[in-house]
């Protein structure tokens, strides 16, 4: 089982005259090989990394329009004391579906999503390491989208708040199929985010361009491989908090019963194990947003990029010693209690390292101040807003205070928001050329990112005070007495104002599609592979893999940059290399469009749906997803050709290697 | 004329054993994610232990104090037939890479008997228990750790018998011979993670 010497590539030229005559064939070669299946079958059996991205986004955006809406019902509820637009029932449903929305449903699919589009592009591979597992991870996360507000529209949506705490959330204190909805979402969101963490670990890792060393990587992947890893040792906590307590409501299991040695606060530890890491989750790819939005508007290098890695993973390691923070106020041995203050504590420092070296990247440099920049500025006074109120937090005789007031409301909206939106919104714009082949208005972009930090502003930083002043967090509405009447308005306007900005983006969104003005392969003069190849990209991504000379690949390329030769266009084939330094080791087939995954995810959906109302859906489902994996593993349409491929026979589909593309020795 | 340079990579293999392949890289992330999933019930175990004076709890009976302790035998049995299945594993791992298919056939069809059998004794192992899941929390915890084994048992034993339908049905080519390694490591994570559960639920009771 030893390791064998990597296969060697060679070295050979090959002149510009037969490489022009060769290109022409080949690019239609590859056109007809990558072809995606189109109509109604396209839905459901197409595997192109980019439009299953493109499909992530678009889904997480609904999502997130509408949480939005839930929040706006919320201030409208709340803008006026003693108000009665919306009934204790329906304001618990609500915040809670606000809450699992955003948090499952919009910022982790979102941030997987863009991991999905552009780690293959920026790593110089033809598409994600595992195609069809990537369509899976879709569906699974679509169904259980649409189970959570189908529920919710039923009236039986959760109301349990978005960590579902026993025992309000048990057998006894919510009788009825509400938290039961609630628990099977979870585990969906949790199956899609795992397979997408999983795929970019596999891509980012082994299908790196020769020459893109590990240390040469691009932030914005480095991000996604750690936010990756975190997802692996996170998600596995929330499946069992989830489980158990599907498992204590449907089939009479104990895990939180206290009777029968069962505990609480158990739930509390599992829940928050993967909890609060979820938060890095949501806000680690981000960072990868803002690296590569500095580099290109400041327009050099980086400043620190061994300290940006590193700082990202720490966060990622120290992310994990947090949890027992958001338990404060339960019976934690003071000893524990002051681990988990330093931890809190301690993060500050990575978080720190990082700011001052964007900011030392953009000191002194000549600012190129575009829509993506002015998101990324907004996010350093946000977010920087929020870690303060994060380390106040941590402070456990401040933490008991203000324990479940309004002030955790204002502060996990300015880290989430702040860390996590705005980057967003900055990657829509720095992005969205790259995706459509068309830029968004800049007027409106600035429109755009007014309305949101004076609306984002307005409505949460109010809270700081309404939160000092006493409000509880999750009331439905509040007596005139009190004088939170003025603040609450201040709040609710913002909230409008708020919405305006995101209305705009949808405009100048749906304006661009149309008319925005036609964006070259690189209009902002970026330094990254995605920036390399057309806008958007060809089917098959890079008609030849390019080979990386340094950590800024565009940049850095010098003219007679050599290029990678040899893989098929007439087979699905993109090159895998080595993990450390990129050698060139396998022509890895790459599978093409099934209908099988779908129908997997059909599968797994049915099982835990069903399972909400009996046990027995397991057993079926079992064998339903059993049937369905067993046509995946038999049924792949390419084995024919594979197989005559590997005998060493050729099929007539397999095109002998033309005489103008055979390398000449040098 | 002005020439390029070129890396040709037209003689590389399409599949490689090991850290070569994707998918050994696939197959071993979804064991880290299993991996925590078991050292987070491991955990629950313990924690929920703290709750009880006896553990598993005692049983008042008419004369007497039972103290329910969960059976060794099928669970040895089972800690013992998944240990010796390695054999069969190594050999079929060894014959997949030397290209061997007859053997690869043989040591699969035995490794998939043993996965059976492991199956069924899992089964007899449930009534070794005590309790049920539904008496108290260390029924609930104790079920859900033989049954979270359970079915890595039973995806194990179904991969086994898809991979040995397709070397006895269609070729034995690169890419299934890398998935026959790969299956080995999954087979020994999940005899590692049964040797390490077998000690926590049969023997640290019997600890104190």
């Amino acid at each position: 089982m030893s390791h064998k010497e990597p296969p060697k590539a060679q070295r050979a030229t090959i002149t510009d005259e037969e490489l022009a005559v060769a290109m022409q064939r080949e690019r239609e070669e590859l056109e007809r090989t990558w072809a995606r299946p189109r109509g109604l079958s396209g839905w459901f059996t197409d595997t192109d990394h980019k439009a299953i991205a493109l499909r992530y986004i678009v889904t997480a955006f609904v999502f997130f329009l509408l949480g939005g809406i839930e929040a706006a019902l919320m201030r409208i509820q709340l803008a006026f004391p003693d108000s009665h637009f919306l009934n204790p029932d329906r304001y618990n449903q609500i915040f809670t579906v606000h809450g699992t929305t955003m948090m499952f449903l919009f910022a982790v699919p979102i941030m997987t999503a863009f991991g999905i589009y552009f780690v293959p592009l920026m790593v110089g591979a033809r598409d994600v390491a595992f195609p069809r597992l990537n369509l899976y991870g879709y569906y699974v996360y679509l169904i259980g989208g649409l189970l959570l507000y189908a529920a919710l529209f039923l009236n039986t949506g959760p109301d349990a708040g978005w960590f579902a705490y026993v025992p309000l959330s048990g057998p006894a204190y919510s009788p009825g199929k509400r938290v039961d909805i609630w628990a099977q979402m979870i585990t969906f969101t949790e199956i899609s985010a795992l397979v997408g963490a999983v795929i970019v670990i596999g891509t980012a890792f082994k299908m790196r361009a020769p020459g893109m060393s590990l240390n040469r990587m691009p932030l914005f992947v480095w991000a996604q491989v750690v936010t990756a890893f975190m997802i692996i040792f996170a998600m596995p906590a929330v499946m069992l908090a989830s489980s158990f307590l599907a498992s204590d409501r449907l089939i009479d299991t104990h895990f939180f019963n206290p009777a029968e040695g069962g505990d609480a606060i158990l739930y509390q530890h599992l829940f928050w194990f993967f909890g609060h890491p979820e938060v890095y989750i949501i806000f680690i790819p981000a960072l990868g947003f803002i690296s590569p939005i500095i580099i290109t508007f400041a327009r050099r290098k980086i400043f620190g990029y061994v300290a940006l890695v590193l700082s990202l993973i720490s966060t990622a390691f120290i992310g994990f010693g947090l949890w027992v923070h958001h338990m404060f106020a339960t019976p934690i041995p003071q000893m524990g209690q002051s681990f988990f203050t330093a931890a809190s504590m301690m993060i500050a420092i990575p978080s720190g390292v990082q700011i001052f070296c964007w900011i030392a990247t953009l000191w002194g440099s000549k600012l190129n101040i575009k829509t993506p920049l002015l998101f990324v500025l907004g996010f350093f006074a946000i977010f920087v807003l929020g870690g303060l109120t994060g380390l106040m937090l941590a402070s456990v005789p401040l933490d008991l205070q203000i324990h479940d007031t309004f002030f955790v409301v204002a502060h996990l909206h300015y880290v989430l928001i702040g860390g996590s939106v705005f980057p967003l919104f900055a990657a829509f714009y720095y992005w969205f050329p790259k995706w459509t082949g068309r830029m968004l208005s800049e007027t409106a972009g600035r429109w755009n990112f007014a309305l949101m930090f004076i609306g984002f502003n307005l409505v949460f930083f109010p809270m700081h005070q309404l939160g000092l002043n006493g409000m509880p967090r999750r009331v439905y509405t509040y007596l005139p007495e009190t004088g939170w009447g003025t603040l609450n308005l201040i709040a609710s306007i913002g909230a409008f104002v708020l919405a305006a900005g995101v209305l705009v983006f949808i405009v100048n969104a749906v304006w661009a599609l149309r008319a925005g003005v036609v964006a070259g392969d690189n209009p902002w003069g970026a330094d990254s592979l995605e920036w390399s190849v057309s806008s958007p990209p060809p089917n098959y991504n890079f008609h030849n893999i390019p080979v990386v000379q340094g950590r800024y690949p565009i940049w850095q390329a010098t003219a007679d940059a050599p290029v990678v030769r040899g893989l098929s266009t007439v087979k699905r084939e993109t090159l895998v290399t080595s993990v450390l330094d990129a050698q060139p080791e396998l022509r890895f087939d790459i599978p093409g469009p099934s209908i099988w995954p779908s129908l997997v995810a059909l599968a797994t959906g049915v099982t835990f749906i069903v399972g909400i109302f009996t046990p027995w859906a397991f057993l079926v489902g079992a064998i339903l997803a059993g049937i369905t994996l067993t046509c995946w593993f038999f049924g792949d349409p390419n084995y024919e050709n594979k197989t005559a491929r590997e005998t060493g026979e050729r099929s007539e589909k397999v095109s002998p290697p033309r005489a103008e593309l055979q390398p000449k020795e040098v | 004329m002005s020439t390029r340079a070129v890396i040709d990579i037209s003689e590389l293999p399409h599949h490689e054993f090991d850290t070569y392949d994707p998918v050994w890289w696939g197959n071993n992330l979804l064991l880290a994610i299993e991996t925590s999933m078991f050292a987070i019930l491991i955990a629950t175990y313990f924690y929920l232990r703290q709750n009880f004076a006896l553990w598993p709890p005692p049983v008042a009976q008419l004369t007497a104090t039972l103290r329910p302790l969960p059976q060794l035998t099928y669970g040895t049995l089972n800690t013992l037939l998944l240990v010796l299945s390695c054999g069969p594993m190594i050999l079929t791992d060894i014959a997949a890479r030397r290209g061997n298919r007859g053997v690869c056939q043989f040591g699969l069809v035995i490794c998939v008997l043993c996965g059976l059998g492991a199956v069924v004794l899992r089964g007899f192992e449930f009534s070794a228990v005590y309790f049920r899941w539904d008496s108290n929390a260390y029924g609930s915890i104790v079920w859900f750790m033989l049954g979270m084994h359970m079915l890595h048992l039973l995806v194990l034993t179904t991969e086994s018998v898809l991979l040995a339908i397709w070397i006895f049905t269609r070729e034995f080519d690169m890419k299934h011979r890398v998935d026959i390694v790969t299956v080995g490591v999954y087979w020994y994570w999940v005899t590692v993670m049964w040797v390490l559960l077998y000690a926590i639920i049969y023997y640290t009771p019997r600890l104190g």
